[in-house]
């Protein structure tokens, strides 16, 4: 083989350097961190959302149970969020005068989806049923928390909801924990 | 070195290697979106797949097909296990639906030319300024009492889709042509000489125990090759302890010689001679059925077979006359037999014949009725609309050609295309010098085609995923079968259906049109078809009212009726006494190769399948090939030219040349030389364009005597050798073999 010309070389050594440190260091970096009781690295910081949604106006003033509007909950493999019609089936007449109304109203209006940003999210290749743990018994806000008193600052993830959580909940309740039962 | 956590978090979080780090982990930003659609139907369920049945339409068979859609997005084609044709099965073309679905180079919106004709050059508009210059032309052509002067050109069509097109073309006066593969012409003409049906017969090989094939690549591409691979592995396995036997007549070694017991390499031409020597040995050694005998040869008996002595016709079949005895014996002495035939067999000037000669063993073995694999089919109550595609002859398309250059007897004003590439497919007669002539050009385009590239307005089609429709299916398995499309998703593009413009279009100019098609729509149009079915109160779908009935048929993909069956047993043909010779262009000694086109299984004849990547990529099961065009020859002739796999050749034919890479294939005979069709296109989107040659090129138009279609191998060739090499693109040896062969699995012993 051919020496290659120095420049490279240690361009090659340097960068390979810094690899070799720098990924065993983020690793131990994200445990530490963990450890340390700061805000956990698996939370997303608090997303901001197209509508200002107060999940506790609908469920203590207007008293809504949770699957009015995610309808699928108790159905299906997601939960779904309702479509911009179910919303207008009240909004039409309720409370059309406030801001955050209004942009609803608009969205109906130009007939457009609304893309919410995403707060609860599973890590790829696992197959999370909905319906299978609200049948066994399991309150939404069993992994959600409280969302019933979260207001227009927006719901936040409060378990890691990570392999480790799915596992500890599942061996404390007796649930299965084959690879097979969420992995397939 | 001391690192704390907070120098670490400031390394992490300002160098560049931090943000690699931690970025290579990260989850794509749109994961993190929730769409609340505004709307979601009682049956959507988010996260839940619904199927809906309809009617493929990669080629004219009809299969029923069911679509799983999720969140109003098509994701996956499967075969319908419902509908009688293909019993949840379903061909490769089929299952690459969703790739014309979701093409990244669909027409997407109304086009108006800005550039030379045949140079694809447009600019976007909208379907009211499209529809405006449309109704403005018509106008003016029935003001001006020029309505002939219109021509309409489409794919094949049955059913109320034909006769919206066929009452269009009438209340205008305009000419209709269908523009179909050659072979399904003369298969037509042959059947409908020999069975005496309107429909093609079904052979239903799962009855069978010995099949004979002249030509007919029914495992491959042939008519319905789904019905017949299901019938095929039922002949083969579905019966404990009773195998059938599998004879093919090819010159060419296709999918259904590699997959037949025995393969008989006959001279291009002479399968008709081949069959009535045939004839000869079932007659004279009382294998026949001897009323057949006597319809067949119209009174004159068994003697009239004497001419075609297996030692007589041995040398101009090249089949010794002891294998032809063999044959003829196996196929009289097993029941049920089958002599099926199409394809390569009536791709001569003398095709219908060999197909005729063939079709008429089946009534010496008594094979033909209720019962038998042979089968005719009954016609259904659906209103008095075309069964049957019409497709037009070469001289047909000739004379439009001349129309076209000269124009006389009159002009040509308006042409309207849809799934009709004449450019492509009529590259044999030059149409694409003379279609610039045309006075304005209008075509429905899914994929901007080759004919499409020279059009004045070019409207963007709704793929079948997106249309209504129906079929009435032919060949259909021994009963009728009316297959129901419905559009399984909402439009994905700003595209419209063909037959819905029509009917817009009849409406807007008023008039005959309008008096002539009563429809708002094609749903309409179809729906009055159902109603018929419906009154019949026969087939599949029994309900209450004539809505359940409607919902029923589109839930099921289409109505049948298993109890219809026609019981007379037709009457023989008579076969010519003087068969006729295969006639070929060029002269043997300057063009020494029979040229054998062929569809492969991906891309097939051509159209839109060659613009969708999975097709390309489906090996063409004899050589492994992919996304190219290759010229397949035999090792005596790739030793004698010294000409090896990946050698760029020129075929020459007297009339044109294409380049192309050399495949040496093992079981192929010296002196014959394979191309496949369907590639070789100027557009159709970045898969298709540019990629390989249309054969059709080189192809003199020599038609068949009786049916007037292309004899697409009766053109004759030689290869020359253009010094450049490239490597071929295959699917052979790039996986090695699983270790099962231990002996030779294939044998062969003839050059």
């Amino acid at each position: 083989m051919r020496a290659l010309p120095n420049r490279i070389r240690r361009v090659i050594l340097i960068g390979g350097g810094l690899v070799l440190v720098l990924i065993p260091l983020a690793i131990l970096g994200v445990v530490i961190v963990s450890a340390a009781g700061l805000p956990p690295a698996f939370l997303r910081p608090q997303v901001t959302q197209p509508i200002a949604f107060p999940h506790n106006t609908h469920v203590q003033a207007a008293r809504l149970d949770c699957t009015f509007c995610h309808r699928n909950v108790t159905t299906g493999d997601a939960a779904t969020v309702p479509a911009v019609e179910q919303c207008m089936f009240c909004h039409q007449v309720v409370a059309t005068d406030r801001p955050e109304i209004q942009k609803l109203i608009s969205y109906w209006q130009q007939n457009q989806p609304i893309n919410w940003n995403r707060v609860h999210r599973l890590p790829d290749h696992v197959h999370f049923v909905h319906s299978l743990h609200i049948q066994r018994g399991f309150a939404c806000s069993t992994c959600h928390g409280a969302v019933e008193n979260v207001g227009k600052e927006g719901v936040q993830q409060v378990r890691p909801l990570k392999m480790g959580d799915c596992v500890n909940c599942h061996r404390e309740n007796n649930g299965p924990t084959d690879c097979g039962v969420c992995h397939y | 070195m001391g690192v704390t956590r907070r120098d670490f978090m400031k390394l992490a979080a300002t160098s560049a290697a931090g943000a690699v780090v931690f970025a290579g982990c990260s989850i794509p930003e749109q994961e993190f979106i929730v769409q609340s659609p505004v709307r979601i139907p009682e049956d959507v369920l988010a996260g839940d797949e619904n199927w809906y049945a309809t009617v493929c339409r990669q080629c004219p068979a009809g299969c029923g097909v069911i679509v799983r859609v999720m969140e109003g997005r098509a994701k996956k084609i499967e075969g319908n296990p419902d509908h009688p044709l293909n019993r949840g099965k379903l061909c490769a073309r089929g299952l690459a639906g969703v790739q014309l679905l979701y093409h990244p180079d669909r027409v997407a919106r109304p086009l108006i030319r800005t550039g030379d004709r045949g140079r694809a050059e447009f600019r976007a508009a909208s379907w009211d300024e499209a529809l405006r210059e449309l109704t403005q032309r018509l106008q003016n052509l029935i003001g001006q009492q020029a309505g002939n002067t219109a021509v309409i050109i489409t794919g094949p069509l049955t059913g109320y889709r034909a006769e919206v097109v066929r009452r269009f073309a009438r209340a205008l006066g305009a000419d209709h042509f269908q523009l179909t593969t050659p072979d399904e012409t003369v298969v037509r003409t042959a059947q409908r000489r020999a069975f005496g049906s309107e429909f093609l017969v079904d052979f239903a090989l799962e009855q069978a125990s010995y099949v004979l094939s002249f030509g007919a690549d029914f495992l491959g591409t042939w008519l319905s090759p789904v019905r017949y691979s299901r019938g095929y592995g039922e002949f083969r396995q579905g019966r404990p302890g009773r195998r059938g036997t599998l004879v093919h007549i090819d010159p060419r070694f296709s999918t259904t010689a590699a997959s037949a017991d025995e393969w008989v390499p006959v001279k291009p031409g002479s399968e008709g001679l081949l069959a009535l020597s045939i004839a000869h040995v079932l007659v004279s050694e009382n294998l026949a059925n001897p009323a057949a005998v006597q319809a067949i040869t119209a009174g004159a008996g068994p003697a009239a077979f004497n001419p075609f002595r297996p030692e007589l016709v041995s040398e101009a079949t090249g089949v010794e006359a002891d294998r032809i005895r063999e044959i003829a014996r196996a196929f009289g002495r097993t029941r049920p037999a089958v002599a099926i035939a199409g394809g390569a067999a009536g791709a001569h000037t003398n095709g219908t014949f060999n197909l005729l000669a063939a079709y008429a063993l089946n009534y010496l073995v008594g094979s033909v009725g209720v019962g038998q694999p042979v089968r005719l089919v009954a016609r259904p109550p659906y209103g008095n609309v075309p069964y049957t595609p019409n497709p037009a002859t070469v001289s047909q398309w000739q004379a439009l050609i001349s129309r076209l250059d000269t124009g006389r007897p009159r002009p040509v004003q308006l042409l309207i295309l849809f799934d009709a590439d004449t450019v492509y497919h009529l590259k044999y007669l030059g149409f694409e010098k003379v279609v610039g002539k045309a006075g304005y050009i209008v075509s429905f385009a899914t994929l901007l085609d080759d004919t499409a590239a020279y059009a004045d307005l070019v409207l963007p089609a709704h793929t079948y995923l997106e249309d209504w429709g129906d079929e009435v299916t032919d060949p259909a398995p021994s009963y009728p079968v009316i297959g129901f499309q419905q559009p399984i998703v909402n439009p994905f593009y700003d595209s419209r259906s063909f037959f819905d413009v029509l009917l817009t279009l009849a409406r807007s100019v008023g008039g005959p049109l309008q008096r002539e098609l009563p429809w708002p729509n094609l749903r309409e149009a179809v729906r009055d078809g159902a109603r018929q079915l419906y009154q019949s109160g026969r087939g599949s779908v029994q309900a209450v009212d004539f809505e359940a009935f409607w919902n029923g048929v589109l839930q099921r993909g289409g109505w049948w009726d298993t109890a219809a069956a026609v019981t007379a047993v037709p009457t023989p043909p008579n076969l010519p006494t003087e068969p006729p010779v295969a006639r070929f262009q060029g002269d043997a000694r300057e063009y020494p190769l029979a040229l054998i086109p062929f569809e492969p299984i991906g891309v097939g004849s051509g159209g839109p399948l060659a613009g969708l990547p999975w097709l390309q990529a489906v090996p063409e099961p004899t050589t492994t090939m992919v996304w190219q065009t290759w010229a397949e020859i035999g090792p005596e002739t790739a030793r004698r030219l010294g000409l090896s796999e990946g050698d760029v050749v020129a075929v020459e034919s007297p009339v044109g040349r294409i380049e192309v890479p050399v495949y040496v294939n093992f079981a192929m005979p010296s002196g014959v030389v394979g191309v496949p069709f369907g590639r070789g296109q100027r557009h159709y989107g970045r898969y298709a364009q540019g990629r390989g040659a249309n054969v059709l090129e080189i192809l003199a138009p020599l038609t068949d005597e009786d049916s007037g279609a292309l004899a697409y191998a009766a053109t004759r060739v030689r290869l020359v050798r253009t010094g450049q090499r490239v490597r071929v693109i295959k699917y052979e040896g790039a996986v090695p073999p699983y270790g099962l062969e231990r002996e030779r699995p294939v044998e062969v012993t003839r050059g």
